[in-house]
């Protein structure tokens, strides 16, 4: 037997008492979120569709509960159905990790959702428009969507008071494997970075001000750059800006406005894009920006109406090349939870971009969705619950 | 050092920190007066009584190592105690400091109508940093409480009950059994965790719901108040979605207290009943919560004396009592077996801390002239590395 099994053999045999004699039993919390629609696609060369796209549709399952101090503990194993044409397999366990947290500091440790997003948009699937809300993987062939949400993460976050998150992460993104390796071996660090975040609780909805968050985030990615010695020199540097904005904290008539902007340093000597990879690491600058309106009705929800647009240049390539995104849609409840939604996405390319993910597409997306947070077991307060934030902190 | 010699040890330290502060000592005597409900002395307004309480949020420990939020009266749970003669003209200034309703009903009293504190029959709620004058004579004399009758479910069992004493000169329960000591005890029973989720829950809506408000628009629906049960009747006919149906904001079950109180304290935090030899001892219960609570003490008789606060035509002798919510029983008790005895709820699910027994609502009653060597806690305790007796055990 190799060692490193003996070990783990060793570390199995000393918990599993512990384990078994365990008498508190931890708080589960259960969420899942399903995600049923009808595509059809156009472009100039063809319309297609889809019967049934349920990509994003996902579970998570959770276990928590405290520690002998202050500190309480969690682990959340979640599966996520990934895009249809990802060689992910038909499920992706797309969150996988411990963290452990108190009042002012968490760390987290496994596969999680990577940094790469200061802020999420009104848009139906979190990757409707990926190449302009988040910072994308150089590491990646560009097959999956998830290689550049979801990576093994080490993050280390402090908060100062109750609404400033300073965080530090390092991941492992995705490599996509080269031939003739077929999966991956390397799971090394390859990515570093902090952001520094101002955001009011959600739960604090309706005293919160005009501000309700402001970021800023710098990720490195660690690359093999040639040609370059340090690691400075060898990293592809990314910094990102976002806001949201609370227009009107009406609890009927709500409105709200968010933006994100991410600046990819990107390698100067690439000036033409071959693929995904060389269009992660050429220069790039992109913005994205939501207007929403939601209408509640008897303190719920009752539908929701978002407009969004994208814009993304890359000034270092040779032909004059940028990306054009608008998102339009609108939800409407059925019920606590269950909602009906259509959505119209619109992508235009131009310059080298074209023959990557060609000149223009417009999709109508028709949604069922259904998404649900419970938790049994219940035994103590959240962080930013309204009893800890405004009533004293309960460890 | 294994695992388990560990926590063994630390059991033993346990105990240990608690345990010099034994039931005989002076110290222990003198904190106990705070686990009595404190009494409210009123300013005089004329010939009356001016008493003023607010509520507020309020961190309660319950026990060393567990606090919860609480609504509180004057930051304390229970409430500070008001205390009466019969006949007194009172007044309770009453202010809310805290973003939910209130109000306050007097369990008991004969008061005006419009002071009977419940909403949208009595008053109007009292809203997030109003106050509202209470006034009315005291009567009948006798034990008494106050409560929340806003949201009483949640509101009660969060903390806002408190004694009220009316007394009266020529006490028979005085006359029958002289007495010169006397204490009162509040029980309650608390689902932390719905007490912790519905407080969340409501500060949100009423955070929401006061944002509304203050810009005058109030909404029947949105705020599930209707002038009559005919508009309630139409609003549903029309597609009205109440508060109570499950597809709307119903949670799935009514709470199951895991948290027992006396004077909102679980043992070993209760408080504790002195009595020498030979004296009587009166002790007003008061069941401010939604649990039946079957008391019995150890060692002795007592006699109930009064219900609901009228005097008993007839004491009854007995050993164990049921105290069911909102009744208010007196008992005398005669200090005629020197000890410290146990005075318990027989409910065994309610002697317990989050389900782990002893805890709750178990308290002694102790003779404070009991010689120390009667105390002390024997050549087993002693070799345990314990000094006193009774000891504090947290563990079976």
């Amino acid at each position: 037997m190799n060692i490193k099994y003996k070990l783990l053999s060793f570390a199995l045999l000393a918990l599993a008492p512990g384990l078994l004699k365990a008498q508190v039993a931890p708080e589960i919390q259960l969420g899942a979120r399903g995600v049923m629609s009808f595509n059809v696609g156009r472009t100039l060369q063809e319309t297609t569709s889809a019967v049934n796209d349920f990509s994003d549709t996902g579970i998570l399952l959770g276990f928590r509960q405290k520690m002998y101090n202050r500190f309480r503990g969690q682990l959340v194993i979640g599966m996520q159905f990934p895009d249809a044409d990802s060689d992910l397999g038909q499920v992706f366990f797309h969150q996988t990790f411990l963290k452990i947290e108190d009042k002012s500091n968490i760390l987290k440790m496994g596969r999680s959702r990577v940094r790469s997003a200061l802020i999420e948009f009104p848009t139906l699937r979190d990757d409707d428009a990926l190449y302009f809300t988040d910072v994308l993987n150089p590491f990646s062939s560009g097959e999956n969507t998830e290689d550049n949400q979801y990576g093994n993460v080490f993050e280390a976050a402090h908060i100062f008071g109750q609404r400033t998150w300073l965080r530090i992460h390092g991941e492992h993104f995705t490599e996509t494997p080269k031939p003739p390796a077929t999966t991956e071996t390397d799971f090394s660090l390859n990515a570093a970075g902090f952001s520094l975040q101002y955001r009011v609780p959600e739960t604090q909805i309706w005293n919160r001000p005009f501000l309700q968050q402001l970021g800023v985030g710098f990720n490195n990615f660690l690359t093999n750059r040639s040609g370059y010695g340090s690691q400075w020199d060898q990293a592809l540097k990314n910094l990102s800006l976002s806001t949201i904005l609370n227009l009107k904290r009406d609890p009927v008539h709500f409105w709200d406005f968010r933006a994100q902007g991410i600046y990819n340093f990107g390698f100067k000597e690439v000036d033409q894009i071959d693929d995904f990879t060389s269009m992660t690491r050429t220069r790039s600058l992109s913005a994205f920006a939501s207007l929403r309106y939601i209408y509640r009705k008897l303190e719920r929800p009752s539908w929701q109406a978002a407009m969004s647009f994208g814009y993304k240049t890359f000034p270092d390539l040779l032909t004059t090349s940028n990306q054009v995104k608008s998102v339009a849609n609108v939800f409407y409840r059925l019920g606590e939870n269950f909602d009906i939604g259509a959505q119209v996405q619109y992508a235009q390319n131009k310059g080298e971009l074209k023959n990557l993910l060609g000149k223009h597409e417009i999709r109508f997306q028709f949604a069922l969705i259904y998404a649900i947070d419970r938790r049994w077991n219940n035994q103590f307060d959240d962080r930013e619950s309204l009893l800890n934030l405004e009533h004293g902190y309960i460890r | 050092m294994n695992r388990r010699d560990f926590f063994k040890a630390g059991a033993v330290v346990s105990s240990i920190a608690l345990a010099p502060q034994t039931l005989l000592a002076q110290e222990t005597k003198a904190s106990n007066q705070k686990r009595l409900p404190s009494v409210l002395n009123p300013q005089m307004d004329g010939d009356v009584k001016v008493f003023e309480l607010f509520v507020d949020i309020y961190g309660q420990e319950l026990v060393p190592g567990f606090t919860l939020h609480t609504l509180a009266f004057n930051n304390q749970v229970p409430g500070p105690e008001i205390r009466v003669n019969q006949g007194d003209k009172v007044r309770v200034i009453f202010k809310n400091k805290t973003e939910l309703n209130h109000t306050i009903h007097w369990h008991g009293l004969h008061v005006p109508w419009r002071m009977d504190g419940v909403p949208y029959v009595n008053q109007m709620p009292v809203m997030q940093g109003q106050q509202f004058v209470y006034e009315f004579v005291a009567e009948p004399y006798g034990t008494h409480f106050y409560h929340c009758h806003w949201g009483t479910l949640l509101h009660m069992q969060s903390g806002m009950y408190g004694s009220l004493i009316v007394e009266n000169p020529d006490d028979p329960v005085q006359k029958q059994f002289p007495y010169e000591r006397e204490y009162t005890l509040l029980y309650s029973a608390h689902d932390v965790n719905f007490i912790r989720n519905e407080l969340n829950s409501m500060l949100e809506r009423m955070k929401e719901r006061t944002y509304l408000m203050k810009n005058g628009r109030f909404n029947k629906e949105r705020f599930a108040v209707f002038d009559s049960k005919e508009e309630l009747v139409k609003a549903v006919k029309n597609g009205y979605q109440p508060p109570y149906v499950v597809n709307r904001r119903a949670p799935a079950e009514l709470p199951e207290p895991n948290w027992f109180t006396v004077n909102g304290k679980s043992y070993p935090s209760t408080p504790n009943l002195y009595i020498r030899e030979n004296e009587n001892i009166r002790v007003r219960l008061i069941n401010g919560g939604t649990e039946e609570h079957y008391l019995h003490l150890h060692g002795h008789d007592f006699w109930q004396v009064c219900d609901d606060g009228l005097p008993l035509p007839q004491p009854w002798q007995m050993n164990a009592l049921r105290l069911s919510p909102g009744k208010t029983l007196d008992i005398i008790i005669e200090g005629k077996n020197r000890g410290i005895w146990t005075f318990h709820d027989h409910d065994i699910r309610k002697v317990t801390n989050n389900g782990l027994y002893p805890g709750g609502n178990l308290l002694a009653l102790v003779y404070e002239d009991m010689p120390a060597e009667e105390a002390d806690p024997g050549m087993m305790a002693k070799k345990m590395g314990l000094t006193s007796f009774p000891i504090v055990a947290l563990d079976e």
